[in-house]
């Protein structure tokens, strides 16, 4: 009971609470605190150290284990740096926006651990609505038109494609139609024990319905335009937990469609079907590259592009869907650190263009080291775990039934790097025409404090690679009846 | 001579005959709705009375087609008339496959009319042509969907044999059927230019529809056109009726009197329609006549996938 | 019974591809909500239990009374213009709708060969998923673009009794709020949309682009 407590009650009576409280410390403190018992409850879970014993429609396995914890760790500093990102805003319409800010937090935070807890597919269903909800004010902080155009399109396309994933989830019931499934609840469990005897015309439906429903929130081409605008529109904070751990959370849906199905005669479909989505996404990120002049925009694509690589990796199978999931972790940690310095920048400049962002290095030594290295890390550059987690996706890919894409993937990945590249060393070198005469001196801030931690767990992770983690991955492998 | 025959010319008998009281009814009910007096009752009989009377006019450039055509559009009117089942009397003509020349018989009794209205050159008459051509275009599916339908249903292809068909004891057909006749009366409101469609009393050749057309015919012209439009009504409102034929099973009286409520009933429909409702914008009639072909789409959908 | 709600479902959605006043659109919603209630209530008449009635009666007060009200208000606060302006023609339209729907039930009697499933309550609210989702691409007004949100909701709804899915009480709530939730929160984002922007019109939001 307690961990139901801390994981989904607490969030939700702090939601309420902040409602009623105004005053900011407070809200922060309190928020804090559930964030950080969110974090150790979930380390403990995930180590084995805790039994983990939850009530009806939800539960605990190695895949949710996994993603509880990159929620929480997301979360976690996410909400350690929000305050001083609330103190000084970058525009003053924001100042309305304050007053919600941590109880949507709660809310979302709340909302994301019941969907990743969740163990039926209603229950999924209705927490990622939710998450939607939660998070749709929080990208329209800043109170000015981009915000609520991207606010709009993002509610409306994720809810409409949240709807898309229901139609999918009652397909499912009908491809339980005549097993022993008939007429019982919809519990992932139950549905992986019995994926033999569905229906696979329905099964196969169903997981069309889901993938392109949740794509919408995953980021997934086609459907990514209202996620890349949320995402560029939101503040730092916000835009670091929608690229760090909401993707991750709509992906989960996929997955539990995607582990029912691996064990049937439709898994060849269903990886042709990731596979495709996963190409086009990354090509959208490639594509979109050369032409962008937005830098917040330019890492939303490059979420879009990671989670590309992601599901190209769950799609392919074998060693790629371990490094899949490798790449989830590493992902969410360096997205964190890539947008929170982005948001540094744009509280200095005053501006997302990549234009007006001239001679970053001098006028902002400590935030741009970090952002470059961050784009390194992004960018699969070792020693950091991204570099790792793409080299097993590659070997899988290498060695599986598809190698050749592999060929695309790396020719798509290197323009991206290049392009990326391109931007943000302009970004950080080159010279504007109207310098100030002697940039005043960056300060120490707590985000650059938070960035640096998270660069050495990123490459602490994969250079002494934890045996936990790397039980955890393949106990997740296992469950979805992969063979390494 | 066979009883059939003499049931079938009683019952053709009373349908031209009480064709123009339909229309003094529902003329009276409308007036009553709006506050009038009214004409009598009976008012359609005298002005067909007084047209019979008068003499015949021709535009000076009219062809034969304007001499032919009112005679022939009555002659077919009737022989549609003679088509329509009353009650459980079989109609004088009945074969299989009679819906279509039915649908057609009328379409022909609206080709001659237009090919009239154009004949004389009147810019006006050709207007009104043109806009009955392209309404028929729409009308013309809400009967093939909605009779196709419940032809389509019972397997037959008579208007005889898809009338007995009907049958309401269970609850969805009995559903299928009213919406039926919620696109028949569609159909009749159009096809009689009645309110939502066209307007019967304007007085601007510009808003007319259907009276445009016979704007220079006169006299006993007059009269055949006046008194196939009174009947072409009526028969819809038959094709209506007929609907609810399984009420009357049990003998000729009970028949009658749910022949005469219903009739009654209709013409209040009308008459209502008429009061409550201005007539549409012209370019909004397709999309209600659209409507109308739609309900019968869906009653052929619904009733085929039900079995 | 239930083909009979359904007929009466498809009409609306044949009303609604007709209509071209806003007014008509919540007339809609208002009736598929009373609807979809009926058909939740209807087996209770044989058989009553109190736990069973809450979610019909939850659906008749959130999708019959609050929506339609708060869009109701919406309009009226916004001082929106009574006419739905569509993006292509009437004409096109409806045409449009009709073929989905024949296909749509033809599809349906294929499948329903292959799977037991009830063909016309799943053709409808499959259909309402489409029109739901022409309305969407076809009207240029947001709170019309709500309104398809809906009628795609309801087809959802329609949908499921179709496919006999019993969820249980707790989701089926929980799916009701989230739809009452995002309902509101579009409203609130149209008040916004409303005093920033000139109009609320899809044609406004074009800001955000590559």
């Amino acid at each position: 009971m307690i961990e139901f407590l801390v994981f989904i009650g607490l969030p939700l009576l702090l939601a309420v609470f902040c409602y009623f409280m105004q005053d900011m410390i407070v809200q922060f403190g309190l928020t804090l605190l559930a964030a950080f018992s969110h974090i150790c409850l979930s380390a403990l879970v995930f180590f084995g150290f805790y039994e983990a014993n939850l009530p009806v429609f939800f539960g605990l396995d190695a895949l949710s284990k996994l993603f509880l914890l990159i929620l929480s760790n997301v979360y976690f500093w996410v909400t350690l740096v929000s305050y001083s990102y609330l103190k000084k805003p970058v525009m003053p319409k924001a100042e309305e926006g304050k007053k919600f800010y941590f109880m949507l937090l709660n809310f979302y935070l709340a909302s994301n651990s019941a969907a990743i807890l969740s163990s039926h597919f209603g229950m999924y269903w209705v927490a990622a609505e939710a998450t939607t909800l939660s998070v749709a004010p929080l990208i329209y902080f800043y109170r000015n038109e981009e915000a609520l155009e991207a606010m709009w399109k993002y509610l409306f396309l994720v809810s409409v494609g949240i709807a898309f994933a229901f139609i999918g989830i009652l397909l499912l019931t009908l491809s339980a139609e005549g097993t022993p499934l008939e007429g019982r609840q919809l519990f992932f469990a139950d549905f992986v024990k019995n994926a033999g005897v569905l229906n696979p015309i329905w099964l196969k439906a169903s997981f069309i319905f889901i993938f392109v429903g949740l794509s919408t929130k995953i980021g997934i081409a086609p459907m990514h335009s209202g996620d890349v605008d949320a995402t560029s529109n939101a503040p730092a904070p916000i835009a670091a937990l929608m690229s760090g751990s909401l993707r991750i959370t709509a992906l989960l849906g996929v997955m539990r469609i995607l582990q029912i199905i691996s064990g049937t005669s439709c898994y060849e479909f269903a990886r042709v079907i990731l596979i495709t989505g996963a190409l086009l996404s990354i090509f959208a990120a490639f594509v979109s590259m050369f032409r962008i002049n937005n830098y917040k925009r330019m890492l939303a694509y490059s979420s879009v592009e990671h989670l590309g690589i992601i599901t190209l990796g769950l799609g392919v199978g074998g060693l790629a869907f371990a490094g899949a999931l490798f790449h989830a972790v590493y992902n969410s940690i360096a997205k964190v650190v890539l947008f929170l310095t982005a948001g540094n920048i744009h509280r200095r400049y005053k501006s997302r263009q990549v234009d007006h962002v001239k001679s970053a290095l001098t006028s902002m030594p400590k935030t741009s080291w970090l952002f470059m290295l961050a784009f390194l890390a992004i960018s699969g550059i070792p020693p950091f775990g991204i570099f790792f987690s793409e080299l097993k996706i590659f070997e899988g890919m290498l060695f599986s039934d598809v190698p050749a894409l592999l060929v695309l993937l790396m020719f798509f990945l290197l323009f991206i790097f290049i392009n990326m590249g391109r931007i943000i060393f302009s970004m950080l070198y080159k010279k504007g025409s109207d310098e100030p005469a002697l940039p005043e001196p960056e300060r120490w801030e707590s985000n650059h404090a938070v960035a640096i931690i998270l660069l050495i767990i990123l490459t602490a992770i994969a250079v002494f690679s934890p045996d936990v983690l790397y039980q955890n991955i393949i106990d997740i492998t296992k469950d979805f009846g992969i063979r390494l | 001579m066979d009883i059939e025959i003499i049931q079938g010319i009683i019952s053709l008998l009373l349908l031209i005959l009480l064709a123009p009281l339909f229309s003094g009814v529902v003329n009276k009910l409308k007036a009553k709705m709006t506050g009038r007096i009214g004409a009598p009752v009976l008012q359609p009989y005298y002005e067909l009375k007084r047209l019979f009377r008068k003499e015949t006019i021709n535009a000076s450039n009219s062809s034969f087609i304007s001499r032919f055509s009112p005679i022939l559009n009555f002659v077919a009117v009737i022989i549609a008339a003679a088509m329509l089942p009353v009650g459980f009397w079989k109609p004088l003509i009945s074969f299989n496959g009679d819906i279509i020349l039915f649908a057609y018989i009328l379409g022909l009794a609206r080709f001659f009319q237009i090919l009239a209205a154009m004949d004389i050159g009147s810019s006006f008459e050709g207007m009104g042509a043109a806009r009955e051509v392209t309404f028929a275009l729409f009308a013309e599916p809400i009967f093939f969907f909605t009779i196709g339908s419940i032809a389509f249903v019972s397997g037959a292809a008579s208007l005889y044999e898809i009338y007995h068909s009907i049958h309401l004891d269970n609850i969805s057909y009995m559903v299928f059927v009213v919406i039926c006749s919620i696109s028949i009366f569609m159909l009749a409101v159009t096809e009689c230019s009645r309110m939502p469609v066209d307007d019967p009393n304007t007085h601007l050749e510009l808003t007319m529809i259907h009276e445009v057309m016979i704007l220079d015919n006169s006299g006993f012209d007059l009269f055949l056109y006046q008194y196939s439009g009174y009947i072409k009504l009526f028969i819809y409102t038959v094709l209506e009726i007929s609907f609810f034929n399984p009420f009357g099973k049990e003998s000729y009286l009970v028949y009658a009197g749910i022949f005469i409520v219903i009739a009654f009933a209709l013409a209040f429909l009308l008459g209502m329609a008429e009061t409550i409702t201005s007539r549409y914008r012209m370019k909004n009639i397709p999309q209600y006549l659209l409507f109308a072909t739609a309900i019968g789409i869906l009653n052929l959908l619904i009733f085929t996938f039900t079995q | 019974m239930e083909n009979v709600l359904s007929i009466l479902f498809c009409l609306s959605l044949f009303y609604v591809s007709l209509t071209l006043r806003v007014k008509g659109y919540i007339a809609v919603l208002r009736s598929q909500g009373i609807i979809l209630a009926i058909l939740l209530l209807y087996p209770f008449i044989y058989d009553f239990s109190v736990y069973g009635v809450i979610i019909p009666l939850t659906i008749l007060i959130i999708k019959v009374f609050f929506i339609p009200r708060y869009i109701n208000k919406i309009i009226l606060d916004l001082d929106i213009k009574r006419q739905v302006e569509p993006t292509i023609q009437q004409m096109t339209f409806l045409p449009l709708v009709i073929a989905s729907m024949i296909l749509i039930f033809l599809a349906t009697h294929i499948i329903s060969l292959i799977t037991k499933i009830d063909v016309i309550p799943f053709a409808s609210g499959f259909s309402a998923i489409v029109v739901g989702i022409y309305i969407m691409i076809f009207r240029k007004k947001l709170i019309v673009h709500v309104v398809g949100f809906l009628i795609m909701e309801n087809g959802i709804f329609l949908f499921g009794t179709a496919v006999a899915s019993e969820l249980p009480m707790m989701i089926e709530l929980g799916v009701l709020l989230d739809v009452f939730v995002v309902v509101f929160l579009m409203g609130i984002a149209l008040n916004k949309i409303r005093s920033s922007f000139e109009g609320i019109e899809v044609t406004q939001l074009g800001r955000l682009k590559d």
